[in-house]
């Protein structure tokens, strides 16, 4: 861990060229989209599995604190885009290398053009949100969001914790002393795969995040997910009960031709994101985790806890949001008169 | 003219960490090297500097430092390329171990460069008139550029992913097999390349570019080190 610290203060220090930076930002970047996809998936789960806690999440994220985090996560992700293709570019044209720092300024300015519109029309979203009348808009508190995110951090803590603890098990009973290294005749073919996967998966992801993204925040934004009668992006449909699981649900059982298009692009988006950043995550550790019981359980967590988001995140797309739900929600609040409190729901909560 | 300067100093047996020391050099001309400054402080000032060099003309590569936050050899570095209004940083290397002041243990440097086999292998047998096995000017221009490599570290100094873990064999390592793993007489390429392969080798790589610039012979290493990659990847064309 000791050369974490040394690498972050000798990146300051260093007086590298653009270079330098560009991969610092790519590394940030990446680590903080890996962050919020964590938190993104278990959440999105729960359109399927717990409608009503999926409310409250997205009445969360319209908060301003995660309404600020967005832009972070939006730029993040733009960056993050860009200066992987131009990786990738040099990656495969290596002679090209003179045409570098040209590049690298030339990522810095794409993302501000490509960030400058698109934060325009997330601000008057924002702004459009705000001017609904009071009663039409119902966000989470601070200390709501203290209290479910602090679950997420003692969730990474136990995760931690426990991967920690088999680590030294393991090294209990196998012995970690047996050192020898031999150089395989033939090396695992694994990272030079995972080299590769680096990159076209993110080739992929770049059409299949930025559509997500302007789907969610351009086209359609935030603040409509759970906006009753407002169109469902993507879709023909109304969201009628104004929950924020039917709007998942509209979007997952809207069919193309008999096909589920938007459950098929979710789920490629799912299994490329959460393969990239979490081998991203995994070159992170080996770079800066050298005690060999802390480097393995980090491996470890890695690698269950990827398989574990894909899992999660492909149930919820394959169980689909229960339509009774929605429709009892909707049919309700229609039957209700004004001054009915919408308080039966039949989620029972 | 006079240039001042701060040297970043550590004696293992005396000092509980490293320090900035500062010293002025008097009447210094533009076209000075770092070093010569260095070795007047030595000899005029306090004997007790510790550096390592030899040539003093830049082919031995063994006074690599950072000078101004980067990498280059002190005995390549005239004055007027720096601004001497602010007093000139020197300190070691990063990445290997301080043995004194300026000078860091370049064992696992090397160590890293015995493990790419950085000698030739050949592919035929001794010609029949005993003499060298020939190649054509193309052949021989494939490598040529990573010939020039003098081992001073500049270049895996200056690369974060080596300053993370000193498990990665490094730029100046990488440059020195790419050398033979695109000679067309060699015969263990896939030897090198399997090398290379592992954990700690090019896949460590993050195409930081640090290494490019901070080579003094203007070797094209981060290009080099792309190349061993494609030919992991696809063989080498
Ligand atoms: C604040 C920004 C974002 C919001 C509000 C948002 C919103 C949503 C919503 C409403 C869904 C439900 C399904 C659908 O509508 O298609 C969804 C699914 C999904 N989103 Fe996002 N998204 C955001 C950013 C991102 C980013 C940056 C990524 C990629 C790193 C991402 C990856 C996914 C994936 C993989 C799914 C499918 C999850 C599953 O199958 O359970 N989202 N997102
Ligand atoms: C939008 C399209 C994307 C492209 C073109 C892209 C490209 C890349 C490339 C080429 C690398 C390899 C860097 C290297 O080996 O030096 C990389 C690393 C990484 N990516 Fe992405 N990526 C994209 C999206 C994402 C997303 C959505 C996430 C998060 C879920 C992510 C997380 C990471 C992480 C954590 C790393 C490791 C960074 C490092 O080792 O410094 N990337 N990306
Ligand atoms: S002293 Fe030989 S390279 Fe500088």
């Amino acid at each position: 861990m000791a050369t974490l610290v040394t690498t972050i203060t000798e990146t300051l220090r260093y007086r590298g060229k653009i270079g330098q930076y560009s991969w610092a930002f790519h590394r940030l970047s990446g680590l903080g989209i890996v962050l919020f996809l964590i938190l993104h998936v278990i959440d999105t789960s729960w359109a399927a599995f717990y409608p009503e806690l999926y409310g409250k999440a997205i009445q969360e994220y319209q908060s301003p604190l995660f309404t600020i985090g967005e832009f972070f996560l939006v730029a993040a992700v733009v960056y993050h885009a860009m200066n992987g293709l131009r990786i990738i570019f040099f990656d495969y044209r290596p002679h090209l290398w003179h045409l570098q720092q040209k590049a690298a300024v030339g990522v810095f300015a794409a993302s501000a053009i490509i960030l400058l519109p698109t934060f325009i029309i997330m601000l008057g979203h924002t702004i459009d949100f705000w001017d609904r009348p009071a009663e039409e808009r119902e966000v989470a508190s601070l200390m709501d969001i203290i209290g479910t995110q602090s679950q997420f951090l003692l969730g990474f803590i136990v995760i931690i914790g426990v991967a920690l603890a088999a680590s030294f098990v393991m090294s209990l009973i196998n012995g970690d002393e047996r050192e020898a290294r031999v150089v395989p005749k033939r090396p695992s073919q694994v990272d030079a795969w995972l080299w590769s996967f680096m990159r076209w998966s993110g080739v992929l992801i770049v059409p299949l995040v930025f559509g997500h993204l302007a789907m969610i925040h351009l086209i359609g934004s935030v603040f409509d997910i759970n906006h009753a009668g407002a169109e469902v992006v993507g879709t023909t449909a109304i969201n009628e009960s104004g929950r924020a699981a039917e709007f998942v649900g509209r979007r997952w059982d809207h069919l193309v031709a008999g096909v589920a298009v938007w459950r098929i692009y979710d789920g490629l988006l799912l299994a490329l994101v959460v393969i990239h950043g979490f081998n991203g995550l995994r070159y992170v550790v080996n770079d800066y985790a050298h005690n060999k019981i802390v480097n393995r359980a980090f491996n470890w967590a890695i690698v269950f806890g990827g398989a574990a988001l894909i899992i999660l995140g492909m149930a919820a797309l394959i169980a689909g949001v229960d339509e009774t739900a929605y429709r009892i929600a909707s049919d309700l609040s229609n039957a209700a008169s004004a001054t009915v409190q919408n308080t039966t729901s039949p989620f029972g909560g | 003219m006079d240039a001042k300067f701060r040297i970043r100093r550590f004696n293992p047996e005396r000092d509980q960490k490293p320090y900035w020391a500062e010293y002025t050099v008097k009447d210094v001309e533009g076209t000075d090297t770092v070093l010569d400054c260095l070795h007047r402080i030595k000899w005029e000032q306090d004997g007790t500097l510790t550096l390592r060099r030899s040539c003093a003309h830049g082919v031995c590569g063994s006074d690599a430092m950072r000078i101004n936050g980067v990498n280059k050899l002190a005995c390549k570095t005239l004055l007027q390329t720096l601004n001497l209004n602010r007093p000139i940083q020197v300190e070691p290397i990063l990445g290997l171990k301080v043995i004194k002041d300026l000078v860091v243990d370049f064992e696992p440097f090397f160590e890293h460069y015995r493990a790419v086999m950085p000698y030739f292998v050949p592919n035929t047998p001794v010609p029949q008139d005993g003499r060298e096995r020939r190649q054509s000017p193309e052949d021989r221009a494939r490598f040529d550029d990573t010939t020039k490599c003098i081992l001073c570290a500049c270049c895996t100094t200056s690369c974060p992913s080596f300053w993370a873990s000193g498990e990665y064999v490094g730029p100046a390592a990488i440059v020195n097999a790419h050398r033979f793993i695109f000679d067309s007489r060699d015969g263990a390429t896939n030897e090198r390349l399997n090398i290379l392969a592992e954990p700690g080798g090019v896949w460590r790589c993050r195409t930081i570019f640090n290494c490019t610039p901070a080579c003094p012979r203007e070797i094209e290493v981060t290009r080099a080190i792309g190349e061993v990659k494609l030919a992991i990847q696809r063989g080498v064309r």
